[in-house]
């Protein structure tokens, strides 16, 4: 077979692995190994570094968001340049009482004359803490009362970090005579975009992306599942079969904001659905949903072994009964985890809304799906572009309410995976 | 009679339906559903008593639903003419604008969307519009119940023991099923059609060579009047994409995320592994609006001042290297996901056998498991890619809006989506080549990220089936 | 063979568990380099797992353990001074499917001999590989396309080019798990040619379920059976003899 050759021609030396030539190799090859392990660590220890960077840099500077510097003032109802009868406030028509007083001359006023100068530094917003405060206890009228109003965004800036130099003058002023505090800004949570940042708040944002995931959801969860139920279930395998695949799985790589120039181009322009409004924004995001919710929902209904098709069908139950009363029910929790994932990346997008109109400045929460609304990624944009300083503790706050809305939905979809992650 | 109050009603007799038709199916078939009686082999029912409720409330709620749905669209047409037919129509101006902005207040204000009107003529049309609205659309309810009602009553005398009304249900089933399927493609040919067709538009005004090769991009002098002529060569935009998501992203993205695959699936143990794992999908998970503040508010500044200190003074707050390097890092859950795959579908005879020649695990992995794994990870890298350059939102907060052709870092440099979301800002013209521009990008970014994936998926393809 | 060689290889009193579970219960053999040594013994016995346990590739099982003794040349290659990288260089190893690496031929032969540093120049590489590759029965197949790959070839000489791989880093003791079993008669008979050549200048220890490939190709014969060494002894005498009777059943094909 092989052409003949001298045994001796191949016979090669023993290797002497005791000499020192090799074993200084072996070191080396040894020093080599760990030098490639640690350049492994790194590479990954160097993800996490900037996760923890990115998570340290929002903490720190948002939780200030959720807070606001306030200032003690003395209110002295009785001197003041306003007459209500305290009786008139309780019961009916107290709302229309309160509504004709000029409560902004009045909590300036008040300022003045107890801060002097340094009233100036009190939020444009203030008024509104002193009437809530009179309309919870009307008695106070009758009295002296100290308030803690609500500081201006300049003077906060200066009380959390390094302000202009006349407000950090100012908050050292007022910080002096014990007037400054610092308390949980509830506000925050409960008003919607604005002006000045001591009054901004993303309940309205909230709002909007609840209202439009309510249209994903309701669009892509039934269409997805469905069209996942055919292409496992029922599709022959033809030409149409393929194009609905080729499709399904082109557009869950399309990039999300080609979605929102097909929403600008086909809702918008030849629909004419309502612009900026939560149901145009939930259609385009359903749009870039269900490709996500097919995939994960065709997985999870292959993982249902065809044992238990054939048992149903054994005892005579139609294919459809079969899926729908034994597939589906076994395909649901992998399903679900797959819709809360897809829907957890239609919560933080936010450039194909921003093409169909979702960036206006929506200063009251949407009170429907066709109202002009704002969703929280797109509130985080706005804010983000915002000169005023105050803006930025308030960007990254509400970044801190995204990414514990989106860890509460991701926490879900990790729980359900578990808890009903069968091995067949 | 508003539409919520006439879809409640029309499901309430859907309802209805569906529990007297299963009730009558199963009067019919007493021996077998009510009795129990297993011993019998064969039901009298063709179907499942149910089968014939459903049967009956698909009749009912098909018909009238789609009735309504086409009657919502109708009617606004019919409320119009009939409000145009009214006395009080003939004051109206002959021409086409002001008498439908003046028809349209009517209407709003009709509807109580509007408190008052602008154009006191409005006012003389609220009446005859609160008047043809109310026709109308008692007339739909009235028809679609009468609809209900005809549906219902001919599929209750169907109701026969022999009438197979599951399989006339599972029918309907089916076709929905199918219709569903059928919405991924009208997406596409919608996303097509869309973008083919303002883009046709778009290069009826400016040349698409002038497009794809010119070198100056200025669509605001288009804009302000200057002509279309060399304001929209793109050129500059192709590569400040190109610089950004596949240079300077990939450069951070797949060192870093290679890197992490080989240590997660070669030397990790099990515990770290699932500590670390989760981290890098938390790192996948954080939205894009986060990396891009992150990247504008913290690391862009960074960069200008790690600039100034090697002694480029001239560098941008919007370099691309901020934008290009927080991208990386969104990326490298991607990149290390896709080799991590690619790694673990190499068999582990490969391995095997190069351990046992005496090969260290770093030898291994650099020189059997990842020639082995390439093609795996070349298209996921090409992935990334298409992933990376048609990310939108880092751009837009974190790289700049000059239409540079640089090769510096440091500089600012603008990219397609920025640009698309920059032209789509503000008053949006349908008949000016600013705005249909941004679809003209919007097209090259689809083809562009449609070709790279179908390459990408056929390359890792080929690759599992090598080794299967 | 007038004076008794000390063995290549011996293991004593071997244990090995995979988790709480024992697949190897106190097995003590020797190896030596004049003869071929096999494995037999129905499927799931051990022998696969006791083949690896003598190059450490149980190493790469996270929950497989070794309790005993198995030395090489006298030296224990599980204390703590051997070094698994030089020992499986010496103890090299071919498996059941043929695993070329997705290189050329060429670098498949090279591979060990480039990491372990045995060639300074390219010319002494080249002699390595021609020489690895006449040994293995492959180089007049080969010599024109060195350059294709190794995955290229057929499953004969895939088989042969792992072998020849592993005699490339000039080892002293070869194992082959069922090299055979994925190879039609024609290029099994090939490999069996092969072993015979290499027999006397490498000690080679093959496992197999084939009794004639047994027969023909080894000298000395180890029956296995649950985890435990029943026989061992040379090979005409346990298939013309065998002591035991479960030796004798699994011979004559009464069970495995
Ligand atoms: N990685 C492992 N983890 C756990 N148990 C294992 C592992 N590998 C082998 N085993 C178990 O150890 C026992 C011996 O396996 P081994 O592969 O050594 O048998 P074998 O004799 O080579 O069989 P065959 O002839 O089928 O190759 C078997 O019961 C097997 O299930
Ligand atoms: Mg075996």
């Amino acid at each position: 077979m092989n052409a003949p050759v001298s045994p001796d021609a191949l016979r090669r030396q023993p290797t002497d692995w005791k000499g020192d030539a090799m074993r200084k190799r072996i070191a080396s090859r040894y020093a080599s190994e760990r030098r490639f392990r640690r350049i492994g660590l790194a590479a990954i220890l160097m993800s996490a570094g900037f996760l923890a960077y990115l998570m340290i840099s929002m903490l720190s500077g948002g939780l200030g968001g959720f807070t606001r510097t306030e200032i003690a003032v003395r209110v002295d109802f009785p001197k003041a340049p306003i007459v209500i009868d305290p009786a008139s406030l309780r019961g009916e028509g107290a709302e229309a009482v309160l509504s004709s007083v000029n409560w902004q001359a009045l909590t300036d006023q008040a300022a003045t004359s107890a801060l002097g100068k340094d009233g100036a530094w009190i939020a444009p917003g203030a008024w509104l803490v002193v009437r809530d405060a009179v309309k919870a206890d009307p008695a106070i009228l009758q009295k002296s009362v100290t308030l803690h109003l609500p500081a201006s965004a300049e003077l906060d800036v200066a009380a959390k970090s390094e302000g202009q130099p006349a407000a950090e003058a100012a908050y050292a002023r007022l910080e002096k005579a014990g007037l400054t505090s610092r308390a949980i800004n509830w506000d925050f949570l409960t008003s919607s975009d604005g002006t000045d940042p001591t009054q901004v708040g993303i309940w309205g944002a909230f709002k909007g992306s609840l209202l439009t995931m309510a249209v994903t959801l309701l669009l892509s969860f039934p269409v997805g599942v469905l069209a996942a139920l055919y292409l496992e279930e029922y599709a022959p395998r033809n030409r149409w079969t393929d194009m609905i695949e080729v499709s399904i799985n082109n557009l869950a790589a399309v990039p999300s904001i080609i979605f929102g120039l097909l929403g600008l181009a086909v809702f918008l322009n030849v629909l004419h659905l309502p612009r900026s409004a939560a149901l145009v924004g939930g259609l385009t995001l359903a749009l870039m949903t269900m490709p996500v919710i097919v995939i994960a929902g065709r997985n999870a209904i292959k993982a249902v072994p065809p044992s238990i098709r054939d048992a149903a069908l054994g005892i005579g139950a139609s294919p459809i009964q079969v899926v729908f009363h034994h597939v589906l029910p076994l395909a649901l929790p992998g399903i679900m985890t797959g819709t809360i994932i897809g829907m957890a990346r239609a919560l933080g997008e936010t450039a194909p809304l921003l093409m169909i109109g979702m960036r206006a400045f929506i200063a009251s929460p949407p009170g429907g799906i066709t109202d002009p609304a704002t969703v929280l990624p797109v509130q985080i944009f706005l804010w983000s572009d915002e000169v005023s300083k105050g803006f930025v503790e308030k960007t990254s706050a509400a970044i801190i309410v995204l990414l514990l809305f989106l860890l509460s939905m991701n926490s879900i979809a990790i729980y359900l995976r578990n808890k009903f992650e069968r091995r067949w | 009679m508003n539409g919520v109050a006439i879809i409640t009603l029309i499901l309430g007799l859907g309802l209805i339906a569906w529990l007297s038709a299963r009730a009558k199916a199963m009067r019919l078939a007493p021996a077998a559903s009510q009795t129990g009686d297993r011993s019998r082999k064969r039901p009298l029912l063709h179907s499942l008593p149910s089968y014939h409720g459903w049967y009956a409330a698909l009749w009912v709620l098909g018909p009238a639903l789609v009735f309504l749905a086409i009657w919502a669209n109708v009617m606004p047409g019919l409320v119009t003419g009939r409000v145009l037919q009214d006395p009080a129509a003939a004051a109206l101006p002959m021409d086409a604008m002001s008498r439908s902005a003046i028809l349209s207040e009517a209407r709003n204000i009709a509807q109580g969307n509007a408190q008052a009107a602008f154009d006191p003529r409005a006012n003389a049309l609220i009446e005859p519009y609160r008047s043809a609205n109310r026709f109308y659309s008692l007339g739909g309810a009235l028809a679609a119940l009468m609809l209900a009602l005809a549906g219902g009553a001919f599929a209750f005398t169907r109701i026969r023991p022999d009438f197979r009304a599951r399989t006339k249900v599972e029918r309907v089933v089916m076709s929905a099923l199918l219709l569903a399927s059928l919405i991924a493609i009208v997406t596409t040919v919608g996303i097509v059609g869309s973008l083919l067709w303002e883009s046709l538009r778009f290069f009826s005004m400016v040349s698409p060579l002038d497009f794809l090769f010119g070198l100056k991009w200025s669509p605001q002098s288009a804009a302000m009047g200057y002509g279309n002529e060399n304001a929209f060569g793109a050129v500059p935009l192709f590569w400040g994409t190109i610089f950004i998501g596949a240079i300077i992203a990939m450069f951070v993205a797949i060192p870093l995320g290679l890197m992490s695959a080989i240590y997660l699936t070669q030397y990790a143990k099990p515990a770290a592994r699932a500590w670390l794992k989760p981290m890098l999908e938390v790192l996948a998970g954080v939205p894009t609006v986060v990396y891009g503040y992150f990247a504008a508010l913290t690391i862009a500044p960074n960069m200008r001042d790690f600039a100034a200190w090697i002694g480029i003074h001239n560098a941008s707050s919007e370099s691309a290297l901020a934008a290009g390097l927080v991208m990386g890092v969104m990326i490298i859950p991607f990149v290390s996901s896709m080799a991590d795959d690619s790694i673990n579908s190499v068999p582990q005879s490969m391995r095997d056998g190069s351990l046992a020649m005496g090969a260290t695990t770093s030898e291994t992995i650099r020189q059997v498991l990842i020639p082995a794994a390439l093609p795996g990870v070349v298209g996921g890298v090409l992935l990334a890619v298409s992933r990376a350059i048609g990310e939108t939102m880092i751009v837009v907060m974190a790289a700049g809006l000059a239409a540079n052709l640089t090769l510096n870092p440091f500089a600012s440099v603008t990219t397609v989506t920025t640009q698309i979301v920059q032209l789509l800002t503000g008053d949006q013209e349908f008949d000016s080549a600013k705005t249909l521009a941004a679809f003209a990008l919007g097209l090259v970014l689809f083809v562009v990220t449609l070709l790279l994936n179908i390459v990408a998926l056929q390359v890792v393809k080929r690759y599992r089936e090598a080794y299967e | 063979m007038s004076q008794p060689t000390p063995p290549k290889m011996s293991a004593r009193n071997v244990n090995v568990y995979y988790g709480e579970k024992q697949a190897i219960q106190n097995v003590s053999i020797d190896v030596d380099t004049d003869n071929v040594t096999a494995f037999i013994g129905p499927s799931g016995c051990g022998k696969s797992t006791f083949l690896r346990t003598l190059n450490r590739m149980n190493d790469t099982v996270a929950s497989a353990r070794v309790e005993g003794e198995i030395t090489l040349d006298g030296e224990n290659i599980y204390s703590s001074g051997m070094d698994v990288v030089q020992l499986r260089a010496r103890v090299g190893m071919v498996f059941q499917k043929p695993n070329p690496f997705p290189k050329s031929i060429y670098d498949n032969i090279a591979y060990g001999p480039r990491i372990h540093g045995l060639a300074s120049a390219k010319a002494d590489l080249d002699v390595i590989v021609e020489s690895s590759l006449r040994r293995a029965g492959l180089w007049d197949e080969v010599k024109d396309r060195l350059k294709d790959s190794g995955t290229a070839l057929s499953g004969g000489q895939q088989q042969r080019l792992c072998i020849g791989r592993a005699i490339a880093v000039e080892p002293e003791v070869i194992l082959m798990d069922e090299p055979c079993s994925a190879l039609d008669p024609i290029a099994t008979a090939k490999i069996e040619e092969l072993i015979h050549e290499l027999r006397g200048r490498y000690a080679i220890v093959i496992v197999t379920h084939n009794m004639q490939q047994a027969a023909r190709v080894s000298q000395r014969t180890a029956f296995f059976h649950l985890g435990t060494l029943v026989e061992y002894g040379s090979t005409s005498e346990i298939f013309t003899n065998p002591r035991e009777d479960r030796t004798k059943d699994y011979i004559t094909g009464r069970y495995g």
